[in-house]
């Protein structure tokens, strides 16, 4: 018999995007992954259910919403598919990338439906593989990642011979753990007294724009309110552009060697930066607030059973100009160590909480960038055939952007830094991006030459 | 002793190390490939299966003081032996 579950805090979060933006396309996840082989169609069929059958956060469905809007979520069973076929080699590959773009606009409408799907594509170049569209609230980036090489490990077995991969962690046992973890009174109180120490301690937040302060004077005059902290989301034009910058490796192993020798990781430095920048657009504000995701996979169960385990907290700082770069590190880093520590807490509490606080009108934020940071992954672990066999893999954006700017750090295979800024195009240029990666770089390497300068200093400099 | 090995048993969900492998000398972020996240992921679980409370104040450096295997099993002595 199907047994029903909660959402976990991390499904909850895209869900709560869902009925607020009013479309499933914000929660949409989609990764192309072909290689450049012949490729037996069939067998990469079977692979692919055999993989629907072991990786069961695949077949989740979600059921109606009762009276208050909430939903459950439950595993279907198990029965072999049906996966059409698409023959994209007469075509370039940014034509195959533009078609397989669009499905990646697609939304999965419906109560207790399938909220992944599978196509075979046979792309330019002899490129030969699968497009697949999913749900966020089934799984994360990084999952996606072990399911395709899974994908593919199965298909070396059927294909070759090759030993059978490894059993991935069942997803229902984690969900299990991970919602009794989430109910333990223990830790539900003592993470909430967490967080609202944060506002006994320093009160409201304070929204502080890539663009500087006239975004919050806006806001105020709309609301007639001049004692506003928060600015409007944008809810409709949710269309996205995405700019990349990437710093090349001298200068990012200078960074990566400065958070070695000083015990600083790489999410907190760049959280340091950020925070300095939004300081100086903010003529010196020292009150910021950050939104951070972070990928809860910690135990070997963790990785490999899928699921949606990123979630995202609010880095919130108060840090004067007179404090030194490295002494700015450390205090971030501090925090952000208590926060993963409450990691399985929902943060849709914390905004609840700065609600019945505040009385924060209904569609504002306190916050205007979303980091996430991708710490380099061993891409022989995840291809381990890549010189026989070599891969192409996109990630499709869902085109509609929850967040004003949204930026993920990546490490490249060349060992360059990549910034993807991601922007709401109703609200940002690419001007804005660009000036907010200049700036960046500026913070970052006056700041790790002489730790000791203080942010005030280091605003002037730059 | 029982501390340890009960530390070392939980530790070894979080790393590629098996628990009998695992020495003090150890560094968790090295050696046992452990991330700040993982760290303190790994004492929330310990404070569920010994229901013991870390308390960590946010000037309290404790934490950036913990590198080796033995500097978290110090940690933990302290907590449990307080309860």
């Amino acid at each position: 018999m199907k047994k029903n579950y909660a959402l976990t805090a991390a499904q909850n979060m895209h869900y709560q995007w869902i009925k607020e933006y009013k479309t499933q396309q914000v929660s949409g996840l989609s990764i192309v992954a072909a290689f450049q082989t012949d490729i037996d169609i069939p067998l990469l069929k079977r692979s692919i259910d055999l993989e629907q059958e072991r990786y069961s956060c695949l077949r989740l469905r979600f059921t109606k919403p009762d009276e208050n809007g909430n939903i459950e979520q439950y595993i279907a069973d198990w029965k072999p598919q049906e996966y059409e076929e698409f023959d994209f080699t007469d075509k370039t590959m940014a034509e195959a990338n533009d078609i397989m773009q669009h499905w990646a606009y697609e939304t999965f409408d419906g109560d207790d439906i399938p909220m992944c799907e599978f196509r075979i594509v046979k792309l330019p170049d002899n490129y030969t593989g699968f497009f697949v569209h999913m749900d966020h609230r089934l799984n994360d980036s990084v999952g996606v990642a072990v399911m395709a090489t899974d994908i593919m490990n199965l298909y070396k077995h059927l294909k070759f011979g090759e030993e059978y991969p490894a059993p991935l962690a069942d997803f229902e046992k984690v969900l299990v753990s991970d919602l009794e973890k989430a109910s333990n009174e223990k830790r539900l109180a003592k993470a909430k007294r967490f967080w609202d120490e944060e506002l006994d301690t320093y009160g409201e937040p304070l929204y502080s724009d890539i663009q500087g302060p006239s975004v919050l004077e806006e806001a105020r005059k709309k609301h007639n309110n001049p004692n506003l902290r928060s600015v409007d989301i944008e809810r409709k034009e949710l269309f996205v552009a995405v700019k990349d910058y990437q710093l090349e490796v001298d200068s990012m192993q200078r960074a990566i060697n400065f958070c070695l020798n000083n015990q600083i990781s790489p999410t907190n430095l760049l959280l340091l930066v950020i925070r300095t920048y939004l300081s100086k657009m903010n003529d010196g504000q020292e009150d910021i607030t950050i939104e951070n995701f972070i990928s809860r996979r910690s135990t070997h169960d963790e990785l490999t059973s899928g699921g949606s385990r990123t979630i995202c907290f609010p880095c919130r700082t108060v840090i004067s100009g007179d404090t030194t770069f490295i002494d700015a590190a450390r205090i971030i880093q501090n925090h952000q160590n208590r926060i993963y520590m409450y990691s399985g807490y929902d943060p849709e509490l914390i905004r609840a909480e700065m609600k019945k606080r505040y009385n924060t009108p209904d569609d504002t934020t306190y916050v205007s960038v979303y980091l996430t940071y991708q710490p380099p992954m061993n891409t022989k672990d995840l291809n381990p055939n890549a010189e026989k066999m070599p891969i192409y893999v996109k990630w499709f954006a869902n085109g509609a952007a929850t967040k004003k700017m949204y930026l993920t750090v990546s490490h490249l295979p060349d060992r360059k830094l990549n910034f993807s800024y991601h922007y709401q195009t109703v609200q940002l240029t690419e001007n804005d991006a660009e000036r907010m990666y200049y700036y960046m770089m500026r913070i970052l390497f006056r700041g790790i030459e002489d730790p000791g300068r203080t942010l005030s200093e280091i605003i002037d400099m730059v | 002793m029982e501390i340890e090995k009960k530390f070392k048993e939980v530790a070894e969900r979080y790393c590629s190390v098996k628990a009998d492998e695992i020495t003090n000398d150890m560094k968790l972020r090295d050696d046992l490939g452990l991330s700040s996240l993982d760290l303190m992921t790994l004492l929330g679980d310990l404070e569920d299966e010994f229901d013991i409370e870390f308390e960590f104040s946010e000037d309290d450096n404790k934490l950036a003081g913990i590198v080796t295997v033995e500097d978290a099993i110090n940690l933990f002595k302290e907590y449990a032996d307080a309860e």
